[in-house]
């Protein structure tokens, strides 16, 4: 059979090229990480929007108190700038963890019991700027996003510790309109997109 | 005589790649080793470092420049942490995406040198450990040029 070597050896190829794909996608150079892409505008577009009022004052208040009525406690807040720091923290369970859990653990014959996520703190940080010389406009920045912290599981004999934690940016459209609707009502003022 | 010439030619072979060995091992003492890090003066890099990390801009408005700081961070993805008027000081971090495990953590500080001048420094760091990369401060300061040009217009 001349064509088995061959088969494992294409086979080991295709492996070796599969190992260094993944190495690419799990690790970005800083360097790049500085640098603007084609996602940027998109992200840009989804958190920003521009009011027609000189009161940054006023509008940064709104944010705070808008930010309030979701729930968000303020952290930090720079006026100088237009900076707004909040958190809120909540619980982070779904059904479909522990549905998924029960399946893994009956799979895996109740050897691999995984761990579910518990809590979770969602973050806010926003940012106001004036967007012309005359600062009759003014231009409003959000950015939501969240860490999850995840409870004790089991894999074999090896205990999974509770606490371990994941973070992720939040990029769902919704919940920016949902923001910015609340915050145009807020200050009687027609929310602009860019 | 085909096995011999064959065996000949190993040989020679042989003191090819024997002699290709002794030659790259010459070649690697030509090097002259590298002084230990700490032993030279650690001024030479500092500066080095600083000045890769700074860059000075005809700006007037500082409070415009640190806007604009801002504003170029938030277009690079990064969450801003905190910041300091008086001080001119920014830190924002960011998620080394796709992979949510690695933290890129930026400070920037913005002082006014002259009275139509200041000066910006930035300093980042990735998972604790300092970027001595000059591309990474390139571009940070190529996307900062572009957002101090946009909020001037």
């Amino acid at each position: 059979m001349p064509t088995t070597p061959r088969n494992s050896k294409r086979t080991g190829a295709c492996l070796i090229s599969l190992v260094l794909l993944t190495g690419c996608v799990t690790h970005t150079e800083p360097a790049e990480l500085f640098q603007l892409t084609t996602e940027t505008s998109k992200h840009r577009a989804m958190q920003t929007r521009f009011f027609e009022t000189p009161n940054e004052k006023e509008l940064l208040s709104a944010s705070a108190a808008v930010l309030q009525d979701l729930g968000f406690q303020v952290e930090e807040s720079v006026r100088e700038v237009g900076f707004l720091r909040a958190t809120k923290e909540r619980s982070a369970r779904e059904y479909g963890q522990y549905i998924q859990r029960v399946l893994f653990l009956v799979l895996s014959l109740g050897k691999l019991l995984s761990p579910v996520d518990l809590h979770q703190k969602i973050a806010a940080g926003l940012i106001t700027r004036p967007l012309n010389q005359a600062a009759t406009r003014q231009e409003i920045r959000i950015v939501f996003y969240r860490i999850v912290w995840k409870g004790d599981g089991q894999t074999d004999r090896q205990y999974i510790p509770p606490g371990q934690q994941h973070m992720e940016m939040i990029r769902d459209p919704e919940i920016y309109q949902q923001f910015f609707a609340k915050l145009s009502k807020a200050v009687f003022l027609e929310a602009h997109t860019i | 005589m085909i096995q011999q010439r064959k065996g000949s030619m190993t040989a020679k072979q042989c003191v090819w790649g024997g002699l290709l060995i002794v030659g790259s091992l010459l070649l690697y003492g030509c090097s002259t080793p590298q002084p230990p890090q700490d032993l030279l003066a650690p001024s030479d890099a500092q500066l080095k470092l600083r000045s890769i990390q700074t860059r000075t801009f005809d700006v007037k408005d500082r409070n415009a420049a640190l806007r604009g700081v801002i504003a170029s961070l938030q277009d690079l993805g990064f969450i801003i942490e905190r910041a300091n008027e008086p001080l001119g000081l920014v830190t924002a971090a960011r998620f080394a995406e796709p992979n949510y495990y690695d933290v890129i953590s930026v400070t920037v500080t913005v002082r006014q040198d002259t009275k139509d001048r200041l000066t910006i420094r930035a300093n980042a760091i990735y998972n604790n450990k300092p970027i001595d990369d000059p591309k990474v401060y390139q571009n940070f300061f190529a996307s900062l040029e572009r957002s101090l040009f946009l909020t001037k217009e």
